[in-house]
């Protein structure tokens, strides 16, 4: 297991500071200091804009604060690895849902795409505004050793967390500001207004004056709610449901004081079924009938593109290098996970008898539910997944155990290492990527576990990109 | 602003003003219940308090018969009864949650805490009675909280005039309610005209709208009379309860939201007309008409002018 912090029992030399400060500090002032980091949670939470400082079940991720650090080296890397991930899985998913180009090759099974369950044909032939289907990408990235950063996983619907980046970042700031002149830190609080930039590049094709954005939420009981509303705050955009919208002769309205207003450029934080009662789940209440009309007739956009998320489909997943080769003619600078896929039959006669070094993962799963941890998985769990892995091979996917890296917590009062990923939130627009030099740290806070998903015991941390 | 923003600050604003008008119609009940009970009338005191606020049916509908405590209680707490003051400060919660942002963090502290403190304050019907001074007086706080917080900290634009017109709408309806289900007592009659009852009656009316002492100094403690009654509550631009005083005040934001926007609706030019011909009123007027015919009939306007109103900047109908 790699150590971030630790090399040969000695702590990396750009981690020196704040190992002393850590170390440093006396127990009282650590159980109050995080005390106050919670309060300030509550607190900044509430300035920015929701939500429940008092209803803390929706919120409140827990918080570690000893930061997770990044050399400037590192992460020139890592950040020219994730924009080219980026950008190849726009032009896969103009691809797909054009030419097939990929499929003619006979690169991907075709099966894999067209009888995906996320692949949307209503999307077939419709030219998306600037052809970018997926403009926020958020991949999940963790550290195998000392040079190898590899990718676990992309998400190109929604991906959510951001706002714990920006936050995170405003805690460390209020709380420690002497850490902040002792090392140079990267900012993060250009992402509100990068993601706008990107988003008013994508304008549709109907859009001749500046465009409108808005951010389309299902609602205040969404766990998301204080994200979304924290997003709209900060970019300076009006934060919509369902109901504030109406089409009208294709086109898409907000209902505002002044009259209707024309709506150009819709990030929606609901899934796809919903967007249109009339198109997808005719039982949606938060869609808003006729959208799908309005966006194919070119009168507004809707990001991310209904159907984007094929590309983070886990099966898709393992082509991710093949992709990049095929549409930029470059070798991929992350590396993928090895990826087991048991619908080939290889694959899967390797799988069945290694499940327990193995983590077997459902193709259309997510958050961290329906996994397998082969080694901390009793014998009757082993036998049910080899059964469904027999059963239905298309569905499941398999990934070695990974020893992902770790930095210390404040573990009651003392320092102690957690496993640790990466999630950095890459931008692209019309002819240009952004990226804010920073990510969202989550740690998995019990000892031993690699699972970092909030819902099963992760926290977070603010992520420093050294600039040296 | 979007529609919905402005219904949000609209409504909870209004459930704000009806929290506080449910605490001086209880504070009300709560003088009666010190006097004996063999006078005749008091104890219907109970069922009238109901009737103000509209919702004696349903409270039958539970509680099958009149008990102090109970009403108590329902008015209060009960999570049942959607106009309690537990839920009007929670919808009122709900409503500015939802557009958080478009308040200050001020305005959302003290509307926030005041749903959290509520039910610390909860009490259950044995020990109501005895508290309810001490709940009353802590819903007025709040509730004085609440408005100063928004008078002192909100930007004057749009989203404070939905704010305030939630509030006038409210008590323009309220004080039309308590008056038209009191108004038998404002009748002049020759039984009852100075006798002891009428004193009682019309001072506990006063009370139940904040403005016994207002009214004291406003005609320089002279008797009370029902025309005097009638020419405050209605007419009495002083008196911040009077009807006359929040059709000013509708007529006002009204008017600076369609210089706001440019646009103007059928609200505008009813509820100016109204606030004409209410100007134009006098007491005799009014008893000549009939007290009850005039509230009536204002009653049926103030709602013909949240209509309009409603139409255009809530559901963005063009009227």
């Amino acid at each position: 297991m790699y150590n971030e912090v630790y090399k040969n029992s000695k702590v990396r030399k750009f981690y020196n500071q704040i190992y002393d400060w850590a170390k440093s500090l006396p127990e009282n002032v650590i159980v109050k200091k995080k005390n106050e980091a919670e309060n300030l949670f509550k607190k900044i939470g509430i300035t920015f804009s929701v939500y429940n400082n008092f209803d803390s079940s929706e919120r409140l991720i827990p918080f570690d604060m000893f930061p997770r650090i990044i050399s400037s080296i590192e992460w020139k890397r890592i950040k020219k690895g994730v924009i080219q991930r980026a950008l190849a899985i726009n032009a896969f998913l103009n691809d797909i849902y054009n030419s097939g180009e990929i499929i003619k090759a006979k690169l991907i099974p075709e099966n894999l795409i067209y009888k995906n369950p996320a692949y949307e044909i209503k999307m077939i032939g419709f030219k998306v505004p600037k052809r970018i289907y997926s403009p926020i990408i958020g991949s999940d990235i963790v550290r195998i050793n000392e040079n190898i950063f590899k990718v676990l996983e992309d998400n190109c619907r929604t991906p959510s967390g951001v706002s714990y980046m920006i936050e995170n970042r405003e805690i460390m700031m209020r709380m420690f500001p002497e850490l902040f002149e002792k090392l140079k830190i990267e900012t993060v609080e250009n992402y509100p207004s990068y993601l706008l930039d990107v988003l008013k590049s994508l304008a549709p094709k109907k859009c001749n004056k500046e465009p409108k954005v808005v951010i389309l939420t299902p609602g205040s009981f969404n766990s998301a709610y204080y994200e979304h509303s924290f997003l709209a705050d900060l970019m300076g955009v009006e934060l919509v449901q369902g109901t504030d919208l109406f089409v009208n002769d294709s086109i898409t309205y907000m209902k505002t004081t002044r009259g209707p207003e024309k709506v150009d450029i819709i990030y929606r934080r609901i899934d796809d079924k919903f967007i249109d009662p009339i198109t997808f789940d005719s039982s949606s209440l938060i869609g808003i009938p006729g959208l799908f009309d309005s966006y194919k007739s070119g009168n507004v956009n809707i990001c991310s593109a209904p159907g984007s998320g094929i590309a983070d489909d886990k099966a898709i997943y393992s082509y991710i290098p093949d992709i990049i080769k095929f549409y930029l003619g470059e070798e991929p600078i992350l590396e993928n996970v090895k990826t087991w896929r048991c619908y080939e039959d290889d694959a899967k006669k390797y799988v069945i008898n290694n499940l327990n070094k193995l983590v077997v993962k459902e193709v259309h799963g997510s958050g961290g539910y329906g996994l397998l941890i082969g080694s901390r998985s009793s014998k009757k769990e082993i036998e049910i997944f080899r059964k469904k892995i027999l059963l239905n091979p298309e569905n499941y996917i398999a990934q070695p155990i990974l020893e992902l890296s770790s930095v210390p917590i404040f573990d009651k009062k003392k320092l102690s290492p957690r496993h640790v990923d990466l999630r950095p939130f890459c931008l692209v627009g019309a002819n240009k990527t952004k990226l804010v030099d920073g990510g969202l740290t989550r740690v998995a806070l019990n000892k031993g576990s690699l699972v970092v998903n909030s819902s099963q015991g992760g926290g977070v941390k603010d992520t420093w990109i050294l600039n040296e | 602003m979007l529609s919905r923003t402005a219904e949000n600050l609209f409504w909870s604003a209004r459930y704000i003003e009806r929290a506080d008008s449910l605490a001086r119609l209880l504070e009300v009940g709560y003088r009666i219940s010190l006097i004996p009970n063999t006078e005749r009338g008091y104890t219907n005191e109970w069922e009238s308090i109901l009737e103000t606020s509209g919702i004696k049916d349903e409270y039958l509908k539970k509680y099958k018969k009149i008990s102090k405590e109970k009403i108590i209680f329902y008015l209060l707490f009960d999570p049942e009864n959607s106009s309690s003051v537990k839920n009007c400060i929670k919808t009122a919660r709900e409503n500015i949650r939802m557009v958080r942002t478009a308040v200050t963090l001020e305005v959302w502290n003290a509307v926030n805490s005041s749903y959290h403190e509520l039910d610390k304050n909860m009490k259950d019907t044995k020990s109501i009675l005895k508290e309810l001074p001490e709940i009353i007086e802590w819903i007025k706080r709040q509730v004085n909280l609440i408005r100063g917080t928004i008078l002192n900290t909100q930007l004057i634009n749009d989203g404070y005039d939905f704010l305030i017109l939630g509030t006038y709408f409210e008590r323009a309806d309220f004080t039309a309610r308590i008056i038209n289900v009191k108004y038998f007592i404002l009748l002049p009659s020759i039984n009852y005209v100075g006798s002891d009852i009428d004193n009682f009656q019309w001072s506990l009316m006063l009370r139940s709208i904040s403005s016994f002492r207002a009214f004291k100094w406003a005609y320089g403690g002279q008797e009370i009379t029902y025309t005097k009654i009638i020419d405050f509550l209605i007419l009495n631009m002083t008196c911040p309860r009077s009807l006359i005083f929040s059709i000013e005040k509708i007529n006002h934001h009204l008017g600076r939201l369609s210089k706001f926007y440019k646009q103007t609706s059928t609200s505008n030019k009813k509820i100016g007309l109204m606030y004409k011909n209410i100007k134009n009123l006098n007491a005799n007027k009014i008893t000549e008409i009939g007290l009850h015919e005039f509230l009536k009939s204002f009653i049926e306007e103030i709602n013909f002018v949240y209509k309009k109103f409603e139409q255009k900047y809530f559901f963005g109908l063009e009227t």
